[in-house]
């Protein structure tokens, strides 16, 4: 199947001739799509067209056309994951990559207002120029800053003092799938972006809700999104070869540490200890392999790891950022987590304490840049289970069950030995939340660790759903009804809920359902 | 052969889609304005441009998944400068081959017939007249006439042969800068030959566009001539050659009795040494653009060969190691020394140089046969030189030099060009 010629000139009409194509080069390139992939690396469905819009204006032409024609459309940012793509036959693919302007950065009033395509680092360079800085999600600082606010997720450690990407959504330009345009929050009483819920109207639940629409419900096209006070140089200098940049200077009032604990009861209540006192820059829970793999790779890796040296010191761990304003505070927080230390049994470890180690946790922790050395380095295929939004009592229960099933799959050979226990995030919003990844690394090349891997998952979502442990967010492979189909009659049947959201923003349903969900009826699909 | 395709399989199908490859090393960012690394998806857009949607292609191409080479796919292929900023970037996560399953996919399509008519008269050019400017061969020598430099094709033997390369030899707007080289060169002593009209190509473009047969007859040529001569160094002026002979030659498995050198390295040296004193000052605030080629496209190149192991379940381990290029080897140091000690300068960096250079767009027969993508990319390095308030450009590649000058050319910019031996011949 392919577009019918006239509505292929329609949207040519649209975007000009040099931002379409069908060509089966571009559109095969589209298709290499590893991650969220159940089976190598390529998508079943190809788009029958790219489309590069400029603008929210051009973004509207578009939704109306496929209105007008009953076409399904799908937008992505920065395309990461299979769940960019559409998940239907005859549809069209909007890459936002040209929509990628830092349209404003409010001194003042601390926001940045945002196009589709600016990722984290570009936002964090220009902020910091300004005595500011940005959430940076947990996936890294090369993904986009309004998908995640507006659509995605939105987790990342630094969260503990910058909040995590759906809260810190202020004002949105949003461009419904019938092509009407929405503005939210003080946006939409032409009060400016400082606000996501008035005096404008408030739908934050209804656009993304708990975990987003996944691109289901049309297209953001804007979006103005909190920033946070910086202390440090408005540029932060390199040094060092790659792959190993490191700070050039070190920072004034900032200390990183990686702990361990007796037992992963004892960091929970550190966890909460730490929420409770309000201090810290960042918390990651951070394992043996997750560190090891930051810091090696190859044989190095292999060996480190067959040596035990590093499940000895960082045996149930995090790491710990305390980025003070002045030195009374630093000493503050300090005080406070050496108290803390103390009543729950934690130690700092002493890997984490030389000069070379403190350089590179620190570019790291601030440039979030380094996350696929860890997670898609040593065995190419990778995603994530558990994981749902709640406490920190909750984080702990999914990492032991997380734990407990890897083994299993860990003995069977088919899924990368990490010590079961790979599990990445924790505390955001100081302690109001929390959330965790079981992070799990297969070979999607090879049939026996591919189908090993996803029965993991599947084994894991059955897990959450007899234990109660709610449902994964960011397993992408199985995103859409794979997850609300699952999990909403046992959850208050909240994908009714949803249901009716689409239904009514999408009459036509023309903007791809297959990450979100279908309006149809449950038995119907 | 040098390339194939299936040997880069392993990389391309592991790449995990991070666009890491579409910007500089996420810690070296500094601005929003100069943020993009690779011309080709900063120019196209679509997915396809990119390292990894390259990659993606390769893929789809070995495992043939892609019914036909069109002319969309060639352009995909070509538009790209080869200039391996996305390789420099995917290095610093992973370790995966970008640029030379770039180079692999190209010579497939070459070894299926599948070319631009462009390049197919560069390649003709090349095996008709040595050389890839559609020039005749006999002209070679012209640009040396008047220096009273040894003629190697006449016979006779030096310890330092002088390649000026393709450009510096044809372009009457850049040989006086070879003409310096050599007038430097002598004027320190050096015992100093060229090979006149028996110059050829040092067959880069024809690898990078993926002819393979024509870059290996040229380069194993070039070994045997070199070696023939007697020489120990081989002193080129030209990035492209400067690369190629480092990075690509030694995998031919001839044995090379000469050290290849860069003018900028022989030059930082004779100063150094002070055989050469630079006294005249040039009181102006340059900026200087590090070639790809001279740069982190220079470090010798080692392919993988081994096998891949399963241990810890799934993870996979080489054997034998890789050894990863990510660019860092580069000849960054020489060039910025000399243009430091020449009075009265002073050099401002850009924001993406040494291995996270911005590439002037001229690469991989860029400037010959899509002159349009090449100023676009040359006026976007302008424009970054201009934002850090240079007076001039400064690199060291005629490619760069001849690209910059007419994109400047082109939009009225007031920028100078200068070869970083134009800037040290003014100094004396």
């Amino acid at each position: 199947m392919s577009l019918d010629k006239k509505v292929y000139k329609s949207f040519e009409s649209v975007v000009g001739p040099e931002n379409i194509s069908d060509a089966p080069a571009v559109l095969r390139s589209y298709m290499y799509q590893p991650f969220g992939n159940n089976k190598g690396v390529w998508a079943d469905i190809s788009p029958e067209a790219v489309l590069m819009p400029a603008s929210t204006e051009e973004v509207v032409a578009i939704a109306k056309i496929c209105n007008r024609h009953h076409i399904v459309f799908k937008a992505m940012s920065t395309g990461w994951g299979i769940h960019n793509l559409p998940g239907v036959e005859g549809a069209v693919l909007m890459d936002l990559r040209r929509m990628n302007r830092i349209l404003e950065i409010d001194e003042k009033n601390m926001f940045a207002v945002v196009e589709p395509h600016v990722i984290c680092m570009q936002l964090q360079v220009e902020a910091m120029k300004k005595g500011l800085n940005c959430h940076i999600i947990g996936a890294g600082s090369n993904t986009s800053v309004l998908a995640s606010a507006t659509s995605v997720a939105g987790y990342g450690p630094d969260g503990l003092s910058m909040g995590h990407s759906g809260r810190n959504l202020l004002g949105v330009e949003w461009v419904l799938p019938t092509g009407e345009v929405l503005k939210l929050g003080s946006l939409g009483a032409d009060a400016g972006w400082f606000c996501g819920d008035g005096p404008g109207p408030s739908m934050r639940g209804i656009m993304r809700g708990w975990e987003g629409a996944w691109g289901g419900l049309g297209v953001f096209t804007k979006c103005a999104v909190k920033l946070f006070h910086w202390n440090g140089p408005s540029e932060l200098e390199m040094k060092n070869a790659p792959p190993n940049y490191v700070l050039k200077e070190p920072l004034q009032f900032f200390k990183a540490s990686l702990f361990s604990f007796p037992s992963l009861d004892q960091l929970a209540e550190a966890a909460y200890k730490l929420g409770e006192s309000e201090i810290g820059y960042f918390i990651c829970r951070l394992t043996p392999a997750f560190v090891g793999l930051q810091m090696t790779s190859g044989k190095n890796y292999v060996d480190m790891w067959q040596s035990g040296m590093m499940q000895q010191v960082l045996k149930y761990g995090f790491l710990f950022v305390i980025f003070a304003n002045s030195e009374r505070e630093f000493d503050y927080q300090q005080k406070v987590l050496a108290q803390i230390l103390e009543e729950t049994g934690g130690q700092a470890s002493p890997i984490s304490e030389t000069k070379e180690m403190q350089e590179q946790i620190a570019t790291t922790v601030l440039k979030v840049d380094a996350v696929v050395r860890s997670c898609f380095r040593s065995a190419g295929g990778f995603n994530t289970s558990f994981g749902a939004m709640d406490t920190v009592d909750l984080a702990i229960n999914q990492i032991k069950a997380g734990a407990g099933l890897k083994e299993k799959y860990i003995k069977r050979g088919v899924i990368m030995d990490d010590g079961g226990d790979n599990s990445a995030t924790l505390l955001f919003e100081q302690g109001h939340l929390a959330y965790t990844e079981v992070l799990v690394m297969y070979d999607h090349h090879d049939g026996e660790s591919a189908q090993g891997a996803f029965e993991y998952l599947a084994e894991s979502n059955e897990i959450c759903l007899k234990q109660g442990l709610g449902p994964p967010i960011f397993q992408i492979s199985q995103v859409g009804m794979g997850k609300h189909g699952v999990f909403g009659p046992v959850c208050f049947n909240y994908d009714a809920w949803l249901r009716e959201i689409k239904k009514e923003l999408d009459p036509n349903n023309v903007c791809d359902p297959t990450a979100y969900i279908s309006p149809e009826e449950r038995e119907r699909e | 052969m040098l390339l194939e395709l299936n040997d880069y399989v392993g990389d391309m199908k592991r790449c995990a889609r991070c666009s890491i490859c579409k910007w500089p090393p996420l810690a070296v960012m500094k601005s929003w304005r100069f943020s993009q690394n690779c011309p080709s998806i900063a120019r196209y857009n679509f997915y396809a441009y990119s390292g990894g949607g390259r990659m993606a292609l390769g893929l789809a191409l070995a495992e043939g998944k892609l019914d036909d080479v069109t002319d969309e796919l060639l352009n995909i292929v070509y538009r790209c400068t080869a200039c391996g900023a996305c390789d420099s970037s995917c290095k610093y996560n992973s370790e995966l081959e970008v640029l030379w399953s770039i180079y692999s996919t190209r010579a497939h399509l070459v070894s299926m017939g599948n070319f631009l008519p462009e390049h197919f008269m560069i390649i003709e050019s090349l095996r008709k007249e040595d050389n890839t400017l559609m020039q005749p061969k006999a002209d070679r020598a012209k640009w040396a006439e008047g220096l009273n430099i040894r003629d190697l094709s006449q016979g006779g033997q030096a310890e330092v042969i002088y390649h000026a390369g393709c450009l510096y030899c044809y372009d009457p707007d850049l040989s006086s800068i070879a003409r310096d080289a050599v007038t430097l060169l002598k004027q320190a002593g050096i015992d100093l030959g060229i090979m006149g009209s028996n110059e050829a190509c040092c067959g880069s473009m024809a690898f990078q566009l993926g002819f393979q047969g024509e870059f290996i007859k040229f380069a194993e040529s070039n070994i045997d001539d070199w070696n023939a001569a007697g020489a120990k160094r081989v002193v080129t002026s030209c990035a492209c050659g400067f690369g190629i002979m480092k990075a690509v030659y030694p995998l031919l498995g001839k044995e090379m009795k000469f050290e290849v050198l860069h003018i900028t390295q022989i030059l930082d040296e004779l100063i150094k040494e002070g055989k050469l004193q630079l006294s005249k000052s040039i009181p102006t605030r340059v900026t200087y653009h590090d070639p790809c080629n001279l740069g982190r496209n220079s470090e010798e190149y080692v392919p993988w060969k081994g096998v891949e192991k399963k241990v810890l379940g799934q993870f996979i381990l080489r054997e034998p190691e890789k050894v990863v290029h990510r660019g860092w080897e580069g000849v960054y140091e020489p060039p910025r020394d000399i243009i430091r000690r020449v009075p009265g300068i002073e050099l401002v960096e850009m924001e993406r140089i040494r291995e996270y250079s911005w590439c002037c767009g001229a690469g991989s027969g860029v400037k010959l046969s899509m002159d349009d993508f090449a100023l676009w990319t040359a006026s976007e390095r302008i424009k970054e030189a201009e934002s850090v308030a240079a007076e001039a450009i400064v690199t060291a590649c005629p490619w760069c030099e001849r690209n910059f000058k007419d994109a400047i050319a082109q939009s009225g910019d007031h920028l100078m060009v200068y070869d970083v031996v134009e800037l040290v011949k003014q100094a004396l």
